[in-house]
């Protein structure tokens, strides 16, 4: 019945529905692609983004972070890679004559802060060296040679990727086992990698918390800020992009209530009929409101399937992989279409249904 | 005194439409009643109250003086609910444009007053109307696809199918020619007497009351003369 009398007034249903879609396209694309860009740009940002890290503070007794305190964090953050650092600098010498000055870094949890430009950096650096590419080339570096440091030689294991400079990691590097640097008692810097910007800086408090008070600063600790400042503007984007949903929605909205109520006053007379031969208020009240849920029904999916469409498109074009659009964090905008598709239609149509089952059936007989 | 009760009677009803400043008063002090297997028309000229006193017996308006009884029941001050379940139960409705729904087919226009009831299933009944009224080869029709004297018989079809006691009709021959009116008053005729249904039929057409037991000339919102054949 209700399904029919949709059918009857072809153009006019296709208005609504055609009102619903746009909201709905609305919605769903823009929800989608702010997803797509926040993938995009944490992928982009990932390296330098998610770090605490954590040296002494002004107020600690000793030069460094201790073993204690290394332990300490370890317990408090128990999810994330604590990796403890020593450093130092030297000046390496090469065959050829050149000389570089470079930071030396103790570390052995290598791979959680080091990218190699062939290869993997090991899990656990035991023995050997990795250096920065740049230096290894000045330096007439290749794979296997021996590099000095404090008296002990340890042969070149990889090449660290040299645009790695964007993070607080810059410039020429050795990085060689932390038993190397055994002469420094303490750490000078401990790094947590974190899933992400808002992870980090949760960490951050939580260390803080820990560790420091108003007045003493055992530990210095710092969230990297940069994650966190795009992933603010990102924050800020995505909610302009839904607040301009936000907008087409209530804009859908209205046009569909207009619809619906066009279409109460098109068919007062019909409805003074079913009045008239006994059909209940209740009756045609849930008629006009199945049939608007149709629609919203109707609308909705056609818009989800438009939007995903667009979403894909989306993705494709700012994170390679369309399929990224299927994923959860990115269809629940289509869900969220779609409900609002029927809610927007239903709600829009209490009013006139409301109106239309309450007419009195001789006033609507008149015409 | 009426040989058997009357199934519908209006006593003492006035019926006042206010519109800005003005009361219009269209029904003065009525009283009307009529009996089941009978035809009563009313009629008048334009604009005197027939409709309004039809809407008055068919329970779709209240009065606002006196009283209104179906079958023995006081039903005045019944609220808009009662008043919907009476029309459902007891009375039928035809009109002078028919309206039928437009995207039915003439069997389910025919249903159309129980389509939601799930209790019963009319859809025999209504096929047996359509036939009794001629259209047992129009059943799958859309009202677009039937001439107007054939819509009028289904809008007829429909106002049966609730098997009711009281059949109004407003003006059901005003939009057909002269032969087709004809055919319908016939088909009332014989449905009055077959359905033992009260039929009350409003017209300006003189050509009625050569169908009709009794007549009711209404002018001015006041009656005039009731006359029995
Ligand atoms: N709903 C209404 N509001 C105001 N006036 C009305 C209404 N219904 C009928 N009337 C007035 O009541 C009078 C009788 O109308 P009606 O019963 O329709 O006459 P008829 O059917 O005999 O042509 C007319 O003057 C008409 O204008
Ligand atoms: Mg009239």
């Amino acid at each position: 019945m209700a399904w029919r009398n949709l059918g009857r007034n072809k153009l006019r249903t296709a208005l609504a529905a055609l009102g619903i879609i746009i909201g709905v396209v609305a919605i769903c694309s823009l929800g989608m692609a702010t997803v797509a860009l926040q993938q995009q740009a944490s992928s982009q940002l990932g390296d330098i983004g998610n770090d605490v890290t954590v040296s002494s503070g002004q107020d600690s007794d000793t030069d460094g972070v201790t073993q204690d305190q290394i332990d300490e964090i370890q317990n408090l953050v128990t999810d994330d890679q604590v990796v403890p650092q020593k450093t130092n600098s030297t000046t390496l010498e090469a065959r050829n004559g050149e000389e570089a000055r470079m930071s030396v870094t103790g570390v052995t949890e290598a791979s959680a802060l080091y990218n190699l430009t062939t290869g993997e950096a090991p899990d656990r650096l035991q023995s050997g060296a990795l250096i920065s590419n740049d230096t290894a080339n000045t330096l007439g570096l290749e794979m296997g040679d021996p590099v000095e440091y404090d008296g002990q030689f340890y042969r070149v294991q990889g090449f660290i990727e040299s645009e790695q400079s964007f993070g607080p990691r810059g410039g020429g590097e050795l990085v060689i086992p932390v038993s190397g640097l055994s002469n420094q008692e303490y750490y000078d810097t401990v790094t947590i990698v974190a899933s992400d910007g808002d992870a980090a800086t949760e960490i951050g408090e939580r260390l803080d918390n820990q560790f420091n008070t108003e007045e003493t600063e055992e530990l210095s600790i710092q969230a990297s800020s940069g994650a966190q400042n795009v992933g603010g503007f990102l924050d800020t984007l995505s909610t302009a992009l839904l607040g301009i949903g936000g907008i087409s929605l209530v804009v859908a909205g209205v046009a569909i209530l207009n619809v619906m109520l066009m279409s109460t006053v098109e068919r007062r007379g019909e409805i003074g009929v079913l009045r008239a031969v006994g059909i209940r208020r209740i009756e045609v009240l849930r008629m006009i409101l199945t049939e608007a849920a149709l629609m919203g029904a109707l609308g909705g999916l056609v818009g989800v399937i438009l939007s995903l469409g667009t979403g894909m498109l989306a993705f494709q074009m700012l994170t390679g992989n369309a399929m990224g659009a299927l994923d959860w964090s990115s269809s629940k905008y289509l869900v969220y279409g779609f409900g609002f598709a029927v809610l927007a239609s239903v709600l829009s149509g209490v009013y006139p249904a409301w109106k239309a089952a309450n007419d009195r059936p001789v006033e609507a007989l008149r015409g | 005194m009426a040989k058997s009760m009357s199934v519908i009677e209006l006593d003492d009803v006035v019926k006042r439409y206010q519109s800005g400043e003005e009361t219009i008063e269209a029904l003065k002090y009525v009283d009307f009643s009529a009996e089941r297997g009978e035809m009563v028309t009313v009629i008048g000229p334009s604009g005197s109250g027939k409709s309004t006193m039809l809407n008055m017996i068919g329970l779709l308006d209240n009065p606002t003086e006196g009283s209104i009884r179906l079958d023995g029941r006081d039903v005045t001050d019944f609220t808009e609910d009662e008043l919907t379940e009476e029309r459902r139960t007891g009375i039928g409705f035809v009109f002078q444009d028919f309206h039928l729904l437009p995207m039915l087919t003439a069997t389910e226009n025919v249903e159309l007053p129980s389509m939601w009831d799930t209790s019963v299933d009319r859809h025999d009944r209504a096929v047996e109307l359509l036939r009794r009224v001629g259209l047992g080869d129009r059943l799958e029709h859309t009202p677009g696809q039937l001439s107007g004297g054939q819509q009028q018989r289904v809008a007829i079809a429909r106002s049966l199918i609730n098997e009711p006691d009281i059949l109004l009709a407003d003006e059901p021959t005003g939009n057909l020619d002269q032969d087709t009116g004809e055919t319908i008053l016939t088909e009332l005729t014989r449905l009055k007497e077959d359905e033992n249904v009260a039929i009350v039929s409003v017209t300006h057409d003189e050509q009625m009351l050569d169908y009709t037991d009794s007549t009711v000339r209404i002018v001015d919102g006041v009656i005039q003369e009731v006359s029995r054949e």
